[in-house]
């Protein structure tokens, strides 16, 4: 199986992996492929470079769904759109949509508590990235929706999505917090004590001032909560849909190649669907050491006339040098990814991308890369 | 100065862009302070698969393990954080156990935004009471400003209780003058791009913090003189196919290397000032030779000169 085969036949992938490992860039550059091929495709991500918004002829990636001008590719048959996630307008958003009246929405939107979550105080960026796949997927817009996650120490965070969040906002965390606040309601003289204890224990901890917030934001966010909970189900759903793909991304090295395979385990006990591993920046090189002066020689010689005098002889040496390092390097590369090869299971792959020269600046580049990932083997 | 000043830090916060080096500058820094006979420990954060391991050739855990003289390592793992910081709090041990046991109270405390990130702080702040220095491998970028801007916004949501007050001791600790902050970078144009970004997000979101240092790493020094240089990139224009095109290209990396770290250096310089420290490229583009502990020692040995030149006048 191809890279183009996984971007033709499914409607969600989602990249992961540590960071530095050309993640964003893969997961734009396989978007192009898609929509050059005539799907209608959006690439989300969480904290993209601003040149890669650049070299998409954007000034930067915004909140909405912005259309990327194809023109350049005039063999493009679809549609190619990006955005970037801005956790706190996402959950204002989705706390709008789903209040009842506008008294709803602005008690929430007003509370202290609920500001400090909007702007990713506990992680609820994870949570919005979901809320906003539930959207781009199930909002029907798009053929193919491509998600570019977090690095590594978080990204287990995302596949429990909403995970810790979603646990705060929990409706037995909530019921339970809401309950010991009126002892009257609480059914069992047992349950009233321990939980009467627990909860002057919460205010010695997070002081009286907090939890009278708490019970504020609570008190407004109840009604929310099947909402919220009905999508964050679908999501849930979606990451263990047939047409939702997993793709690791690593660099050949080892600390990358560590993350990639705790990656592979983790998609493998939570059961999604985890076609292989993508290894970028790949140095690929001949085995055998190759003659400067033999292949070279004379070109530099002819084009060195007017330069100072032992600059032919000079480079010749360096670019064999060079290339004696390059090889011992792709030497090292080849182990890394032979062992990485034997976590892999039978349905597996693992595609090595070949290090490209220069970095991604424009529409050209990145259609390059996205060459390169779908020629990968 | 700027090396000889990191040293003499209490708490050394390191962050940058995933895959700049964090976790091997910090390791690092920590064998340096150790040789020099400061008892020294690097700290992982809540880290499901500590990166020191491969180094250090021991998965740290929560309690400090010993892996060198003067050298310890640990993991803050959120959920010993929390046991260890209710222990100190909570007036008596059976009221611990209470919480300990009732899971939605757990969850509460491990939900509740900014209550895990102030446990894992004041667990580090009470490593720097115990250790003459305390260096931690942050998150990446974004998210180690979420974390670290958690103490501010704590003391202000909770000014009462024992969190706010733990969490206005972690501020005053960042505010003290003994912490240093670091941001690795690459010499590659979208990694200098974040640092900038992440230099100016971290002044005024976590304002509590000095200006940190920036260390350049893996770059590659000036080798090639202006003639080599255009030799390369004249025979890079012939369109050469098959052995040639791969030799050349070989030595055209090397070049471009050059060239970016050049780049690096005056547009980091422009932005950080004196707050720059370079440490050379270590093996081949990238490749670690002879395994993580002694791509550790090398740069140790680096930041060492480093500190030496900064002396001499």
């Amino acid at each position: 199986m191809t890279l183009g085969d996984i971007i033709r036949s499914n409607r969600l992938v989602i990249c992961v992996g540590s960071g530095g490992v050309g993640k964003t860039t893969s997961s734009a550059a396989l978007a192009l492929r898609a929509a050059r091929e005539g799907r209608k495709v959006i690439v989300l991500t969480i904290d993209p470079a601003r040149r890669l918004a650049n070299s998409l002829g954007l000034k930067r990636f915004g909140n909405d769904e912005a259309r990327i001008d194809l023109s350049a590719l005039p063999d493009a048959k679809g549609e190619l759109w990006a955005m970037m996630l801005d956790n706190r307008k996402t959950f204002d958003d989705l706390i709008a949509r789903l209040s009842p009246d506008e008294a709803a929405r602005d008690s929430i939107l007003h509370n202290r508590i609920y500001r400090a979550i909007a702007d990713n105080i506990a992680g609820s960026q994870d949570y919005m990235a979901t809320e906003k796949l539930y959207d781009l997927v199930l909002g029907g817009r798009y053929d193919l929706v491509i998600l570019d996650t977090p690095p590594v120490k978080n990204a287990l965070d995302f596949l429990d999505a909403p995970g810790r969040l979603a646990r705060f906002l929990d409706k037995g965390v909530m019921k339970w917090f809401l309950s010991t606040q009126d002892p009257g309601r609480v059914m069992g003289r047992f349950l009233m004590g321990t939980s009467a204890v627990l909860f002057k224990l919460l205010s010695y901890i997070f002081g009286e001032e907090f939890l009278g917030e708490l019970r504020e934001f609570f008190v407004a966010f109840r009604d929310l909560y099947d909402g919220m909970r009905e999508r964050h189900e679908a999501v849930v759903k979606l990451f263990h849909d047939p047409r939702t793909a997993f793709l690791v991304v690593s660099a050949p090295t080892s600390p990358s190649l560590d993350v990639a395979r705790f990656f592979l385990e983790e998609l493998r006990s939570r059961g999604m669907r985890n076609p292989g591993v993508i290894v970028n920046q790949r140095h690929r090189v001949s085995d055998t050491p190759l003659d400067p002066a033999g292949l070279l020689g004379a070109l530099a010689a002819d084009q060195s006339a007017d330069l100072g005098p032992h600059t032919a002889a000079q480079v010749l040496a360096r670019l064999g040098a060079a290339h004696r390092r390059l090889r011992e390097l792709s030497q090292i590369e080849a182990g890394l990814v032979a062992e990485l090869e034997r976590s892999l299971t039978r349905v597996q792959q693992r595609w090595e991308v070949p290090r490209l020269p220069g970095e991604v600046h424009d529409l050209a580049s990145l259609n390059a890369v996205g060459d390169a990932l779908f020629a990968a083997r | 100065m700027i090396t000889t000043t990191l040293h003499s830090r209490k708490l050394l916060l390191v962050t940058g862009k995933g895959g700049t080096g964090k976790t091997t500058l910090s390791a690092a820094l920590g064998r340096l302070a150790a040789e020099r006979g400061r008892r020294t420990i690097v700290v992982e954060i809540d880290n499901f698969q500590p990166s020191l391991t491969a180094i250090f050739g021991r998965a740290p855990v929560y309690e400090p393990a010993r892996v060198a003289p003067n050298l310890d390592v640990c993991n803050i793992t959120w959920r010993e954080a929390l046991t260890e910081w209710l222990e100190r709090t909570v007036p008596a041990q059976r009221l611990v156990k209470l919480i300990l046991e009732h899971k939605t109270v757990q969850t509460f405390l491990d939900a509740t935004p900014g209550a895990r990130e102030t446990m894992v702080l004041s667990r580090l702040l009470t490593l720097t009471e115990q250790y003459d220095q305390v260096i931690v491998d942050m998150p990446a970028s974004g998210h180690a400003v979420s974390v670290l801007r958690v103490p501010h916004v704590a003391v202000s949501l909770m000014p009462g209780g024992p969190v706010g007050k733990r969490a206005s001791e972690v501020l005053r600790l960042f505010k003290s003058g003994t912490t240093g902050l670091i941001i690795v970078a690459l010499p590659e144009e979208m990694v200098v791009n974040e640092t900038i970004e992440l230099w100016e997000k971290l002044h005024h979101e976590v304002p509590e913090l000095p200006r940190p240092t920036v260390v350049l790493n893996r770059a590659a020094s000036p080798s090639l003189s202006d003639d080599e240089r255009r030799l390369i990139s004249r025979l890079g224009g012939l369109g050469l196919q098959g052995p040639a095109a791969e030799l050349l290209l070989s030595g055209q990396w090397e070049a471009d290397l050059e060239v970016a770290t050049a780049e690096a250096i005056t547009r980091l310089g422009a932005e950080v000032g004196a707050g720059l420290i370079v440490l050379p490229r270590l093996g081949s583009l990238g490749g670690f030779e002879g395994g993580p502990e002694k791509v550790v020692r090398q740069l140790a040995a680096a930041l060492q000169r480093q500190a030496l030149a900064e002396r001499a006048p």
